[in-house]
């Protein structure tokens, strides 16, 4: 829905005047107060809303004001869309909570919102409130859509312990209920409970209904009806100002007709006319107040009559505290529609598109569009539906925009070009790709403005019109890309970019991200980046900044390439800045933090480098794009590898490479090939072999930017293996492999990729005895590197390297750049594993492990903050274990105590 | 040709008499009372998804659901045969 939320479904529906008090039922709802869910199910008219708000009232009531509080969420069936159903959900707390949804409703309004993201923003404010919150969900039943169901169950499995989630409908909810039943955290309050006893029945009818009746016509009553709530309400308005309530009530009790049918007709009958079709025609609104009520009916005095009948008890169940919005109990409101379909079939059409006239007039497009549906007015439905498509993709709300166009008829769409765009764009997000090159031809026909068909076109939203051109020529250009059709990508979005305006930020942004993505794919990054450069400044004027941040991400991994690691740096901290001044917690910030990381890493800065990781994972989950997870987790490989610590950073990049999450970015540094390099650190060149032959890789491969770093991991492995076989010719191989690598990397202006080929050639140069090739390579590498602040890509070769640059030195002509590599790589053999009293010392990552332990983590916890798989984590215990000579936790923390091996906490 | 389960007619029965009126509502299925008390409403059902409308809206009414039975195409609709029964 586009507008506001309909403040009415927040609020807990008002306690109606005669009641029954059912303390067996709200005594066990109080006691419930550990379980997780309460959940309350039963079919229609058992009186599941009227015991919550009873209840409710008692539980408010018992405790100091303020130290409670009620969110209510009164759902419909419109409700049955993720985007809409969470937005809701949020303002339900934040009505009772003031701000603790304001970080997921931040969330909701960017551009690709995950549920989990959204949700755990709001657990972890609701964690931090004070008071005790219940949670009503009144009819859930009404709600189908899978990720709402995942998302809810993600949400108890996540709840604080003061707040409580009441869900109530009449089916059980897809949630996992028997495990939940099985820990104790569920309570159930079904039918059979809810049913009236006897003495309840006894009481409703004559304390609360004031009917003077004897035991037996009770029992009987109660007999006929089985305690169905609805049914004695029915049967006592039947009985309401009649003589013979007994001979009543003997005809009720041998009749086998449906009870509401009979009861209905009982009580309808008694009616005046005009309130028998009053009923009958607003039984269609889900809905009711005065004027719209005038508006259907074609009558005055509908605000008049929605009270008489609210105080008669006809079933109308006021919304509102002002009593201006009213609902029919909904067993009533079937009833009479089955009336109403019976009686007037043919007038049903006329009213709905009174309501839907009505509900336009006022704003109210879902409900509009839903009343044009159910006339059977598409042509209406779809002039309403038009103008509704850009916010309705704005707010993401695929489900209800996909559910109205299916409801459409075909034929309606060939005349209507920016309504097919509406399908595309539906689905375009879904991912279906099929049908939509043919809608796409059924919108184009139309731009023809020569066309004689024109006049036959309806478009009612000319400014989206306009845009069309340049919107059929992206989706192309996205469909290209997804298909692998690079050459189709460039010409779709080169196109699209065309019929940009200049000052246009979307329409400019996106094809222009699109054709960088396709240049660097071909490893163009001249063009790349400047059109990324292009791109951000439209997206950002366009008000995308999670986007372009996103782009930050894609131009610095290109200036890498390009050797331009200055400019990465400033680019990753311009992303922050940014972030910092749009709005806390934008997706993207994570991201920018483990981009320095993985700069600062390669410039030898490891403590800021841990930092900055540190930084990305306090964010929190949601302020990180889908990749920042593996991202992550390749960074701090990187340190681990850096820090000595071999087999930690390979289970690390294990973990990466199973999270890898591909966006359209070309992956040019595959976690596979990073991971073959450190299998070459530890000298697995075989492995490492292995890993190639699998890729394919060869040293006679025609080369390719995609797979140069690949090809360069290819060279190491095969050094590697020189080293220890002494294969001279194999060696002549790899030089030739990477003089053409360099070659590439010059011709293409990628001076990063040049560093990391000099590297291996100045390693390869010397181990074939070459000692002026070897220097040679290594001064043209020092000579791209030094003012950009490279240290680690020498640095991680370690000896060998170490023995270059020293006869480097040694020959003169150097200067500080080379002393500090050499301090570095002096330091490195001292960094790694710090003085243990042990045989088999501790490698960094099983000391985080090992400080762990000494805390009241569990392993799925100490998994979690390590950003580990719990798998690992028990690698690595099994490992201290083995290395302390100890067979348990406890035992382990003492002997790490005895060693000194962790520092006591400050 | 429809497949198994995609198969034309549905009967449901319901504890309860529920008046001729009620057809329209229920997508103009045919309703016979029995002497048992129960409704049995019967007629074709399109597919899968419109007879979990038909099951919704029959669980709106409040009714009690007896049984649902698949009918078998190609024998006489006034003899069910029953394939799949819910309590």
């Amino acid at each position: 829905m586009s507008g506001p939320l309909l403040e009415t479904k927040l609020l807990a529906p008002r306690r109606r005047r005669t009641l029954v008090s059912r303390p067996r039922l709200s005594e066990r709802l109080s006691r419930g107060g550990e379980s997780a869910l309460t959940l309350v199910s039963a079919p229609a008219g058992f009186g599941k809303t009227t015991l919550l708000t009873e209840w409710l009232a008692e539980w408010m009531a018992a405790a100091p004001a303020g130290e409670r509080s009620v969110a209510w969420l009164s759902l419909d069936e419109r409700d049955n869309d993720p985007a809409l159903f969470w937005r809701y959900l949020v303002a339900a707390f934040d009505r009772v909570a003031p701000g603790v949804g304001s970080n997921a409703l931040t969330l909701l309004q960017s551009p690709r919102p995950a549920a989990d993201a959204v949700l755990a923003a709001l657990l972890n404010d609701l964690g931090a409130i004070a008071n005790d919150v219940v949670l009503v969900l009144d009819d859930f039943h009404l709600i189908g859509e899978r990720e709402v169901h995942d998302g809810m169950a993600f949400l108890l499995e996540h709840l604080p312990a003061h707040v409580r989630l009441v869900i109530a409908g009449r089916a059980d909810p897809a949630l996992p209920l028997a495990r939940l039943r099985g820990r104790g955290q569920l309570l159930e309050v079904r039918a059979a409970e809810l049913r009236f006893t006897a003495e309840e029945a006894a009481t409703y009818l004559t304390d609360a209904m004031g009917l003077a009746l004897t035991a037996r016509d009770v029992a009987a009553l109660e007999e006929r009806t089985e305690g169905w709530i609805a049914a004695l309400q029915l049967a006592a308005l039947s009985m309401q100002g009649r003589d013979d309530v007994a001979g009543f009530i003997a005809t009720f009790a041998g009749d086998d007709r449906y009870i509401v049918d009979y009861l209905v007709e009982e009580v309808l009958q008694r009616q005046p006319d005009s309130v028998r079709t009053f009923l009958l025609q607003t039984s269609i609104l889900s809905r009711l107040s005065g004027p719209l009520c005038d508006a259907v009916t074609g009558q005055d005095g509908g605000r008049a009559m929605l009270e008489a009948l609210d105080r008669g008890n006809l079933f109308l169940v006021p919304l509102d505290d002002r009593r201006r919005w009213y609902r029919y109990h909904h067993l009533f409101a079937d009833v009479l529609q089955a009336y109403l379909l019976d009686e007037q079939p043919h007038g049903i059409g006329e009213l709905h598109r009174r309501a839907s006239d009505w509900y336009e007039e006022h704003g109210e497009l879902s409900e509009a569009v839903h009343h044009a549906l159910a006339g059977g007015d598409f042509e209406r439905a779809a002039d309403l539906v038009e103008p509704a498509i850009p916010e309705l993709r704005r707010n993401r709300q695929e489900a209800t925009l996909r559910s109205w166009l299916e409801a459409l008829p075909d034929e309606l769409f060939r005349v209507r070009p920016v309504l097919t765009m509406g399908v595309v764009a539906s689905l375009m997000t879904r991912g279906d790709l099929e049908g939509v090159e043919e809608r796409l031809r059924q919108a184009e026909q139309w731009l023809d403005p020569a066309s004689d068909r024109a006049a036959e076109m309806v478009v009612v939203d000319e400014a989206e019109f306009r845009t069309l051109p340049n919107a059929i020529a992206m989706y192309r250009a996205g469909i290209a890309l997804v298909r692998g059709d690079v050459a189709g990508t460039m010409t779709h979005a080169g196109h699209a970019l065309d019929l940009a305006g200049e000052d246009d930020g979307l329409a400019r942004g996106a094809p222009a991200a699109l054709l960088g993505l396709a240049y660097w794919t071909c490893g163009d990054l001249e063009a790349s980046s400047r059109l990324y450069v292009d791109a951000m400044a439209s997206l950002e004027r366009a008000g995308h900044h999670s986007d372009v941040l996103g782009c930050s991400i894609a131009l610095a991994d290109m200036r890498l390439a390009q050797g331009r690691l200055r400019e990465a740096m400033s680019i990753f901290e311009r992303g922050l800045q940014r972030a910092e001044q749009s709005r806390p917690g934008i997706r993207g910030a994570a991201d920018m933090h483990v981009g320095l990381s993985q700069l600062l890493r390669e410039r030898h800065e490891l403590d800021a480098a841990r930092q900055h990781l540190q930084a990305s994972s306090e964010l929190g989950e949601h302020a990180g794009l889908p990749q920042n997870r593996y991202r992550w987790q390749t960074a701090m490989a990187g340190i681990l590898e850096a820090e000595g610590d071999l087999d930690g950073a390979v289970a690390l990049l294990d973990e990466a490479e199973r999270r890898y999450v591909g966006d359209f970015s070309p992956d040019v540094r595959p976690v596979a090939a990073l991971r073959a390099r450190v299998l070459v650190r530890q000298g697995r060149w075989a492995d490492a072999l292995e890993w190639a032959g699998e890729r394919g890789l060869s040293v006679d491969d025609e080369l390719t930017y995609l797979h140069e770093f690949e090809h360069v991991t290819l060279a190491r492995a095969l050094l590697t293996r020189y080293s220890a076989e002494r294969d001279e010719r194999s060696l002549h191989e790899v030089t030739a492999l990477l003089e053409r690598l360099g070659q590439a990397a010059v011709d293409g202006g990628r001076t990063g990729s040049l560093i990391d080929v000099l590297v291996v050639d100045a390693l390869a140069q010397q181990a074939l005895g070459a000692v002026s090739a070897a220097q040679a390579s290594l001064r043209r590498a020092l000579s791209h590197a030094e003012s950009e602040g490279y240290v680690r890509i020498f640095v991680d070769e370690g000896p060998p390297m170490a023995a270059l640059l020293k006869a480097l030195a040694k020959d003169g002509g150097t200067g500080s750049y080379v002393r500090r590599l050499l301090a570095a790589l002096d330091g490195n053999a001292v960094i790694s594993p710090v003085s243990q009293a042990l045989i088999h010392p501790l490698s960094a990552r099983e000391l985080d492990v090992l400080r762990l332990l000494g805390t009241d983590l569990d392993g799925p916890d100490i998994a979690r903050r390590l950003f580990v798989s719990l798998n690992t984590v028990r690698t690595h215990t099994k490992n201290i274990y083995a290395k302390l000579g100890v067979n348990n936790r406890r035992a382990a923390v003492r002997r790490a105590a005895e060693l000194d091996l962790v520092a006591r906490p400050r | 040709m429809t497949t198994d389960d995609e198969a034309g007619g549905y009967e449901f029965r319901v504890r309860g008499h529920l008046a001729p009126r009620w057809a329209a509502w229920l997508d103009g299925m045919s309703l016979t009372n029995e002497s048992d008390g129960t409704t049995s409403i019967r007629g074709p059902v399109t597919d899968q998804a419109a007879l979990h409308g038909l099951l919704q809206r029959l669980r709106d009414t409040g009714l009690p659901l007896i049984s649902v039975t698949q009918l078998d195409p190609s024998s006489n609709e006034s003899t069910p045969t029953p394939r799949r029964t819910a309590p």
